[in-house]
C-alpha cells in the first residue's frame, strides 16, 4: 500500500513536513516519550522517518504513538506530525492487522451485544479468566479499563419517553444514586421555543455512557432547544485510530448521512468530545476523505460545553444556576483540545457559583482512544495517566470531570472517583435532577 | 464577550496575559503550538552588547542608537517589566539585576553576559584561580567538558586573571527511564525528577569534586524539568555550589520557565487556546471587532475588546517574503520598516547580522502599530517582540528585554485605553481587579497600583 496517491491527507500533512525546524518542542510535550524509551519520539518518527518512507514503512517504534495529537498541538510551525504518524501507520499495519484492533474498532457491535444483557455482559466482562482469556489470545489487557454496559440503551429511553410523553406519563431524568429531586421549575422551561438541534450521541453514549447523552439532552431541552434524535451509527473513530482507514472512511460517510437527515443547517451537538473531533478533523485531516456531506458535518457540529460557551458568548446562556459548592477535578482530553478550540467546559462551569475546577494541565490520561486496552501498551498508558491521577486524587473530591467517554474509563479506575461528563454538573445546577458534587 | 485577545504564547503574549488577567481583564490566549520558550535557556537578556559588551544595560537602554525598539520602549518599561515578570514567578526564581549584567559560561565554554537568569544556572562570582569543575554527563548530547574547561581556561575575567577549569566525565546511575543510546536533554532531566536519582549524582558529584578540589561544578544544563527541586537536590548533595550551563533547544531551563509562566496564567484565569492559528479578522472603524482561528471543524471566532499581538518575527513567520522577495506581515497585513532590496536584507555568508531580522512594524509608546502617516493602524490593536522593527536581537543579546519591555508598555497603553476608547463592560471588569501580589506575598504588587 502507498499512501501518496490514495490518501489526500496524506499529501497535506506531507506538505507540512518542510516546516519542521526540528526545535524540538513536540518532544518535551509527548506524553508517550515521557513514560516509555521503547517510542523515540513524534519527531523521529514523525517528520524525520517520514523523508525516508516514500510509501513504505521504515521504523516500527512508530506503533508505540498513542495518537493523542500533543505534538500536532504544541508544534509552533504547524508541522501535521500525529497526522503523519496515523497514516504511516496505516501503512505499516496493512498487511498484518491484528484481529484485536480489529475488534476494538467494532465499537457499535460492542454496544448491541452487551446492552441487552447488560448485567449478565458486565460480569463476565468482570471475570478473572475470561480476561486472562482476552489477554493471552485477543491481546486486550486483562487490567485495562472495560465499558460497563448500561442496562437501558438510550434508544430504549427515547423511546419509552416518547411513548410516555404519548399518554402524558412524563419519565424522570436520569437514575442518580443520591436522588435530587428535580426542580420543577426547571422542568418548567422545556417547552422548545429557539428551534431545533440534532444530537449525536456515539457508540458509547448509546450503549455505555447513556446517563450523559440524557443529561446533555435535558441541559438542551431545558434551554428550549428541541432535541432530534436520527439513527445512528458509528463515527469510525476507533478503526481510525487502529489504522483500518476504509473501514472508518465507511463509516463516518454514513454517520455525515444520518446526522444531516434530521434537516439542513441545523446545529449538532454531541457529548462524544472524541467522536466529535473525528468529524471535525481526523477524518479529513488523517484519512482524507473528501466529501460534501462529510465537510458540512463537520462545519456544524459542536461540543457541548462548546455550544454553550458559544450560546453564553452570544449572551443566549441563561446564568440562573444553583451553587454547587465543590471543588472538582477535570481533565481535558487529547481529543478534545486537539480540536484547538480552547477549553469551553472551563469556561462554562466557571459560570456555577460555588464551583472550583481545578484543570489537570496534564497533555494526555494515557487512554488515547484504545490504546490504554492493548496488552503491551497497558502498562505506558497507566504510566501516562499518573499525574493525571495524581491531580484528582490531590484535589481531595469525591468527583471529577472528563469530556470522553475512554478516557472517563481510564481515569475512574485509576483514581477509583466518580467521573463524569461536565455537563452532568451544568444539569445539577440548572436543577434538573442531578446531585453529584456537594461538600 | 467582553474579552482581551492575546495572540502568541511566547514570553511577550504570557507576560502580557499573566498581566492583564492580573488587573481584573478577561483574557484569551490564541497560539499556533506553543510559545519559543522552550527554546531558550531561560534567562533574562536586556542589552548585552551595543556594540561593546554592556555592563548597566538599564541605563544603556535609553542611549541606543536609532532606529531601535527600545526607543520607544524606554528603559522604564523592561524595568516595570522584569518587576512584574519576577512576581509572577515562585520568590527567588530569577536571581540577578536589571540595572547589572553578569556573566554567565556557555556550552562553547565562552562567557556571555545576561541580566537575570534562573538560580539554578547563575554560577558563582569567578575569581582568579577559582577552580570550577565541568561535569558531562554519558549521553547528554552538544556538550562537551574539554571544550568548555579549556574555552573558560583560558578566557581573562573581569577584574584580572582565571578561572581554572577542569573537565571530568560522569556515567549517570542505572535508570529505567534512561535508555541507553540516543537521549534528549529532556529525557535525562525527567531522571533528575527522581530524587534518589538527583541524590545519587550529587554524591557523584561530590567526589569528583573532592577529587579535583574544585570549589563549585558547572553541569550540563538537565537538572530537572519542574522548577529548582531537582538543582537543589544535587547541589546539598554535591555539597559545593552547582550551576547549569545551558544547552542547546530545547532546553530544560526553558521548558520549566514556560510551565511556571503557563500556570500561572492558568491560576490568573486566562483562557488558552492553543494549536489554533489566527487567519482572518474582521475591522470596524479603524478597530479589530473579531479575529477568527483555523480550529477544527468550523473555526473559531472570537470578538475581541482588544488585541496584543506577540506572534514572533520573521523567523516564527509573522513575517514572511513570497517567492518575489516581498515581505509582509502576515494576519493584519501591518507596514513594515526597514525594508529594502533583498540582496541587502540577506548576506550570502554565515554573518549573524542579517538585516532582514531588522524588519518589523513601528508602534506609538502603546505599541500600537503605525501607518506610514504615523496614525495607529487600528486602534485596539497592541504589538511587540520580535515583530518589531530596528533590532537584531541575538547579536546584541537584547531579545527578552524587547519582548518584555514591549508586553509592559502594550499592557499599559491597553489600560490607559480604557474609558477613553474601550467598552465600558470592559472598564468595568476592571475596576473589579484582583490583587497580582495575591498568591506571591512578598512581591510588591507592580505597575497597575498607580503608574506615574
Amino acid at each position: 500500500m502507498n499512501l501518496s496517491p490514495t490518501l489526500a491527507g496524506h499529501a497535506l500533512a506531507r506538505a507540512s513536513l518542510d516546516a519542521c525546524v526540528k526545535c524540538g518542542i513536540c518532544e518535551t510535550r509527548c506524553p508517550v516519550m515521557a513514560a516509555t524509551p521503547l517510542f523515540p519520539g513524534p519527531k523521529f518518527v514523525g517528520p524525520q522517518a517520514e523523508r525516508f518512507r516514500q510509501g513504505l514503512s521504515v521504523d516500527r517504534s512508530l506503533d508505540y504513538c498513542s495518537g493523542c495529537g500533543t505534538c500536532t498541538l504544541v508544534c509552533p510551525q504547524g508541522v501535521k506530525i500525529a497526522e503523519l504518524n496515523a497514516q504511516a501507520r496505516a501503512v505499516m499495519k496493512a498487511h498484518h492487522m491484528p484481529l484485536r484492533d480489529r475488534l476494538l474498532g467494532r465499537t457499535v457491535l460492542m454496544g448491541k451485544v452487551m446492552s441487552p444483557v447488560a448485567p449478565l455482559a458486565n460480569a463476565v466482562l468482570r471475570l478473572g479468566p475470561v480476561r486472562a482469556l482476552a489477554d493471552s489470545v485477543v491481546g486486550v489487557a486483562r487490567q485495562a479499563p472495560l465499558p460497563v454496559a448500561s442496562v437501558q440503551s438510550l434508544g430504549r429511553w427515547l423511546a419509552q419517553r416518547g411513548r410516555s410523553r404519548a399518554n402524558g406519563t412524563e419519565v424522570s431524568g436520569p437514575d442518580d444514586q443520591t436522588g435530587c429531586e428535580p426542580d420543577a421549575v426547571g422542568r418548567e422551561s422545556g417547552a422548545a421555543k429557539r428551534g431545533q438541534v440534532v444530537f449525536f450521541h456515539g457508540c458509547a453514549g448509546a450503549y455505555f455512557e447513556v446517563e450523559t447523552s440524557i443529561k446533555a439532552i435535558e441541559v438542551l431541552e431545558y434551554l428550549g432547544f428541541e432535541v432530534l434524535v436520527p439513527a445512528q451509527g458509528c463515527c469510525g473513530l476507533a478503526q481510525q485510530s487502529n489504522g483500518l482507514f476504509k473501514a472508518a472512511s465507511k463509516s463516518v460517510l454514513k454517520l455525515s448521512r444520518a446526522l444531516r437527515s434530521a434537516g439542513p443547517d441545523l446545529t449538532i451537538v454531541s457529548a462524544s468530545g472524541s467522536c466529535t473531533g473525528m468529524l471535525k478533523h481526523e477524518a479529513r485531516q488523517i484519512m482524507g476523505v473528501d466529501d460534501p456531506e462529510l465537510a458540512d458535518v463537520s462545519y456544524r457540529v459542536r461540543d457541548i460545553m462548546e455550544f454553550l460557551a458559544e450560546l453564553d458568548a452570544q449572551g443566549e446562556l441563561p446564568h440562573s444556576f444553583q451553587p454547587v459548592d465543590a471543588t472538582v477535578p477535570y481533565h481535558a482530553p487529547c481529543q478534545l483540545k486537539g480540536q484547538a478550540m480552547g477549553l469551553p467546559a472551563l469556561e462554562v462551569l466557571s459560570l456555577i457559583p460555588g464551583l472550583t475546577v481545578t484543570e489537570s494541565g496534564q497533555a494526555c490520561c494515557g487512554m488515547a482512544g484504545t490504546y490504554g486496552l492493548k496488552k503491551e501498551k497497558y502498562a505506558i498508558a497507566q504510566k501516562v495517566g499518573a499525574p493525571v491521577f495524581e491531580v484528582f486524587r490531590q484535589a481531595g473530591a469525591s468527583l471529577g470531570l472528563c469530556d470522553t467517554e475512554t478516557c472517563r474509563w481510564q481515569l475512574r479506575q485509576g483514581t477509583a472517583m466518580r467521573i463524569e461528563h461536565p455537563v452532568a454538573l451544568v444539569h445539577q445546577a440548572y436543577g434538573l435532577g442531578t446531585c453529584l458534587a456537594t461538600d | 464577550m467582553s474579552e482581551v485577545v492575546v495572540i502568541g504564547a511566547g514570553l511577550g503574549g504570557l507576560m502580557a496575559a499573566c498581566e492583564l488577567a492580573g488587573a481584573g481583564l478577561p483574557v484569551r490566549l490564541i497560539s499556533q503550538g506553543e510559545g519559543s520558550l522552550s527554546l531558550s535557556n531561560g534567562t533574562v537578556d536586556l542589552l548585552g552588547y551595543a556594540p561593546d559588551l554592556v555592563w548597566d544595560p538599564l541605563s544603556r537602554i535609553n542611549q541606543i542608537a536609532p532606529p531601535h525598539p527600545y526607543q520607544v520602549i524606554g528603559s522604564d518599561n523592561v524595568r516595570r517589566a522584569v518587576a512584574a515578570l519576577t512576581s509572577h514567578l515562585p520568590d527567588g526564581y530569577l536571581v540577578g539585576q536589571a540595572s547589572q549584567n553578569q556573566l554567565v559560561p556557555t556550552a562553547l565554554g565562552a562567557w556571555r553576559p545576561t541580566a537575570l537568569l534562573p538560580a539554578s544556572l547563575a554560577p558563582p562570582q569567578p575569581k582568579d584561580q577559582s577552580r570550577w569543575l565541568i561535569v558531562g554527563f554519558d549521553r547528554v548530547k552538544d556538550f562537551y567538558p574539554k571544550l568548555v574547561a579549556a574555552n573558560l581556561s583560558r578566557t581573562k575575567i573581569p577584574g584580572g586573571g582565571r578561572v581554572t577549569a577542569i573537565p571530568v566525565r560522569i556515567d549517570l546511575p542505572d535508570n529505567p527511564g534512561l535508555p541507553g543510546g540516543d537521549v534528549s536533554a529532556m529525557t535525562v532531566a525527567r531522571a533528575f525528577d527522581q530524587p534518589d536519582f538527583a541524590a545519587a549524582v550529587g554524591r557523584q558529584l561530590a567526589q569528583a569534586a573532592g577529587q579535583a578540589e574544585a570549589d563549585a561544578i558547572g553541569v550540563p544544563a538537565v537538572l530537572g524539568t519542574a522548577g529548582h527541586d531537582a538543582w537543589r537536590q544535587v547541589s546539598q548533595a554535591a555539597g559545593r555550589p552547582v550551576f547549569e550551563i545551558g544547552l542547546v533547544p530545547p532546553s530544560p531551563p526553558g521548558f520549566r520557565l514556560n510551565q511556571l509562566l503557563l500556570a500561572r496564567a492558568r491560576q490568573l484565569g486566562v483562557r488558552l487556546a492553543t494549536g489554533a492559528r489566527v487567519t482572518g479578522f474582521q475591522a470596524n472603524q479603524g478597530r479589530i471587532v473579531q479575529l477568527t482561528t483555523d480550529a477544527a471543524g468550523h473555526g473559531q471566532t472570537y470578538e475581541p475588546t482588544a488585541v496584543v499581538y506577540f506572534p514572533g518575527g520573521f523567523e516564527s513567520g509573522a513575517i514572511a517574503m513570497d517567492s518575489t522577495y516581498n515581505l509582509a506581515e502576515t494576519l493584519f497585513d501591518l507596514p513594515l520598516a526597514g525594508l529594502a532590496p533583498v540582496s541587502q536584507l540577506i548576506s550570502p555568508s554565515y554573518s549573524p547580522n542579517q538585516t532582514i531580522f531588522q524588519v518589523g512594524v513601528q508602534t506609538d509608546k502603546a505599541m500600537r502599530p503605525l501607518t506610514d502617516g504615523g496614525e495607529p493602524v487600528y486602534t485596539n490593536l497592541y504589538a511587540g517582540g520580535g515583530l518589531l522593527a530596528g533590532a537584531i536581537r541575538w547579536t546584541e543579546q537584547s531579545g527578552e528585554g524587547i519582548v518584555l519591555g514591549s508586553a509592559m508598555a502594550a499592557v499599559r497603553g491597553l489600560l490607559d485605553g480604557i474609558g477613553q476608547d474601550l467598552e465600558p463592560k470592559l472598564a468595568a471588569a476592571h475596576g473589579r481587579r484582583t490583587q497580582l501580589s495575591s498568591s506571591h506575598p512578598g512581591q510588591t504588587p507592580n505597575w497597575t497600583d498607580g503608574a506615574p
